[in-house]
């Protein structure tokens, strides 16, 4: 067994047993080798059901806005991307730090459950070191800059308008609207999202190209300056639908735009277009 | 028995292409799914089931009901569009050809039949090629599936290597067949279909389940389930559907489109209530339909085991597990 997973274990055992926290969300084996989806844990006993494989790729975080006024406190497995996922939330007052004891766990990156090669999101990480933690498990990794994970935003802002324009229409007509990448996404957390007040009108119902659009770019702007880059969204798409790439354009503009900023690195930072600053830019007044 | 080499399928295919728009399962930008014959992307006849379902060839995904148009606010016209094409799906494995027999269930009988459903079942013929392997996930003969063909598809076929056993087993199909006369040759082969590896006990689990409405064990399910559309989208049997108008100026239509029983917004009612306010209660309702419901109401499983959902769900939940928890829990109540 490995030297994280007999630690998780244990500290999820001993923080349930102390009464520090009533639950933990980790991970757990599913029916295939391939298969390690979350896990929730509130009796000491059952921590046996805790792992830790290259296979542990669902985020953790989000599913701390399932219950928001739960009175206990959740211990929370946290890598790199789950501690920025935190911060944001925090930021965004979804969660109180307080009511989280937070797991970290210095990851080398997972396993896509298909080719069993490093997952997309995993090779793109730049902070595998949790940024956030009050125990922590593993030895911590430095930041690493990965510039080349703007390479295929770099490609694609070669290309014409129209080409760009076919690409992304051929992408979102296979799109089927089935919420995934926003459901999982930590930067998604509305209370009530804009796709689902279809009385309103901001986007119809209808399953076809253009709304499918409406929905994929509108979400994408919605999340430019908060998404944390977990790619949750991209590995969840059941039609390999590139969302990444949507989501890297506007971190760079984004940088160009407002400096450097990354998302959930620290819950301070306020996010570019969530403050006002007399130095924006302002071209377009 | 009639064989068809596999050098003659094409042949035998685009000699229906004048009469049925031909529907095969393609491989495009990666996505498998039944597409019109010629268009873009590969075929994938020798691979597993498609990733989309073909349920939106009979119950498409977005369908216009009728259009209207309005000159001083009175209706000066309705379209109603129900224009069905004769259509054929040539590849169906035999869980997806039972899904079709569970919509006709729902959208054909107790007294209402939908016409647009109708009017497309009518002029819907089916070409089912029996597996001869199965995925990891396949949990088809579980659920009283057998892999190596289904009696409800107009034509039988089966992989022997260089060609395919071909029967004919309704009168559309064997007229079908006749088209096909100086292709196909006579011989006697051993047909050879899958076993699934994977495999639930469903003896007696829709009883089981209408003793465990209140259990624990579907907030524990449903615990990690992030309400996402996946499972219900790619599922060949999932029928739910929401009707809205679409208006532009003086003119609209009225159309009807895949819902999910699973998204937030389906269940609630004017005023705001909602009998199923948290996602253990969809996620409830999504499998008691699928295993318990739909068995009292028609006899049959709403779950077919072709395995889509055990491999997009994001989260993996497993509805092969979820079988093997109810017959653990039912024992002890």
């Amino acid at each position: 067994m490995n030297a994280i997973q007999i630690k998780m274990r244990e500290v999820a055992g001993q923080l349930l047993s102390l009464g520090e926290v009533d639950r933990v969300i980790g991970w757990e084996k599913g029916r295939f080798a391939h298969q390690s989806p979350p896990a929730f844990i509130t009796d000491e006993t059952k921590v046996e059901r805790l792992i830790w494989d290259e296979y542990c790729l669902t985020g953790t975080a989000k599913y701390l806005l399932d219950d928001p006024y739960r009175a206990g406190k959740t211990g929370l497995f946290a890598r790199g991307c789950d501690a920025r996922a935190i911060n944001r939330l925090i930021q965004d007052g979804q969660v109180k730090r307080e009511n989280i004891v937070i797991i970290g766990i210095c990851c080398t990156g997972m396993s896509d459950s298909v080719s069993r090669q490093m997952a997309a999101k995993c090779c793109d990480c730049t902070h595998p070191t949790p940024v956030v933690y009050d125990l922590m498990i593993g030895e911590p990794v430095k930041p690493v800059a990965k510039p080349e994970r703007f390479k295929a935003v770099a490609e694609l802002e070669q290309k014409a308008a129209q080409e760009k324009s076919e690409y992304w229409t051929r992408q979102f007509a296979k799109c089927i609207r089935c919420y995934a990448c926003r459901n999982i996404c930590p930067a998604c957390n509305c209370r009530e999202c804009f796709a689902d007040q279809y009385r309103v009108g901001w986007l119809g119902k209808q399953h076809h190209t253009a709304e499918n659009q409406v929905f994929g770019l509108t979400r994408a702007y919605h999340i430019a300056d908060r998404c944390i880059e977990c790619g949750e969204c991209a590995r969840v798409c059941p039609v390999g639908i590139p969302l990444m790439e949507l989501n890297r354009k506007l971190i760079k503009d984004i940088q160009q735009l407002f400096g450097d900023y990354h998302a959930g690195v620290d819950s301070e930072t306020a996010p570019p277009l969530g403050r006002y600053s007399l130095d924006d830019m302002e071209e377009f007044m | 028995m009639h064989i068809l080499a596999k050098a003659n399928l094409i042949e035998a295919i685009e000699r229906l292409v004048k009469e049925f728009k031909v529907l095969v399962p393609m491989q495009y930008d990666g996505v498998s799914r039944f597409s019109v014959w010629g268009s873009h992307g590969m075929q994938a006849f020798n691979a597993s089931n498609t990733l989309l379902p073909p349920k939106d060839s009979l119950f498409p995904r977005t369908e216009t009901l009728y259009a209207y148009q309005v000159a001083n606010q009175e209706i000066t016209g309705v379209t109603v569009r129900d224009q069905a094409e004769h259509q054929i799906i040539f590849g169906i494995r035999p869980c997806d050809m039972q899904s079709i027999h569970c919509l006709d269930d729902v959208f054909l009988t107790k007294g209402y039949a939908d016409s647009y459903y109708h009017s497309k079942r009518e002029k819907l013929l089916t070409v089912c090629i029996g597996c001869t392997k199965s995925e990891p996930t396949c949990f088809c003969e579980s659920m009283g599936i057998n892999p190596a063909g289904h009696s409800g598809a107009d034509i039988q076929m089966n992989d022997l290597g260089s060609g395919y056993r071909v029967v004919a087993q309704s009168q559309s199909g064997q007229e079908i067949v006749e088209k096909w006369k100086d292709l196909l040759s006579q011989g006697q082969e051993e047909v050879v279909a899958a076993s699934c590896t994977l495999k639930v006990d469903m003896n007696g689990v829709p009883e089981m389940l209408a003793t465990l409405f209140e259990h624990s064990l579907w907030q524990e399910v449903s615990r990690k389930c992030i309400g996402c559309g996946t499972c219900t989208y790619l599922c060949p049997t999932c029928h739910c559907f929401d009707m809205d108008i679409q208006n532009q100026g003086n003119q609209g239509t009225r159309f009807r489109c895949w819902d999910s029983c699973m998204f937030s917004d389906y269940s609630r009612m004017a005023g705001g209530h909602d009998p199923r306010p948290s996602k253990s209660e969809r996620l409830r309702n999504r499998f008691l339909h699928k295993l318990q419901f739909f068995s009292e109401r028609y006899g049959k499983s709403l779950c077919v085991g072709c395995g889509r959902c055990l491999i997009k769900c994001p989260v993996h939940v497993d509805i092969t597990l979820l079988i093997d928890q109810v017959r653990k829990e039912a024992a002890h109540v």
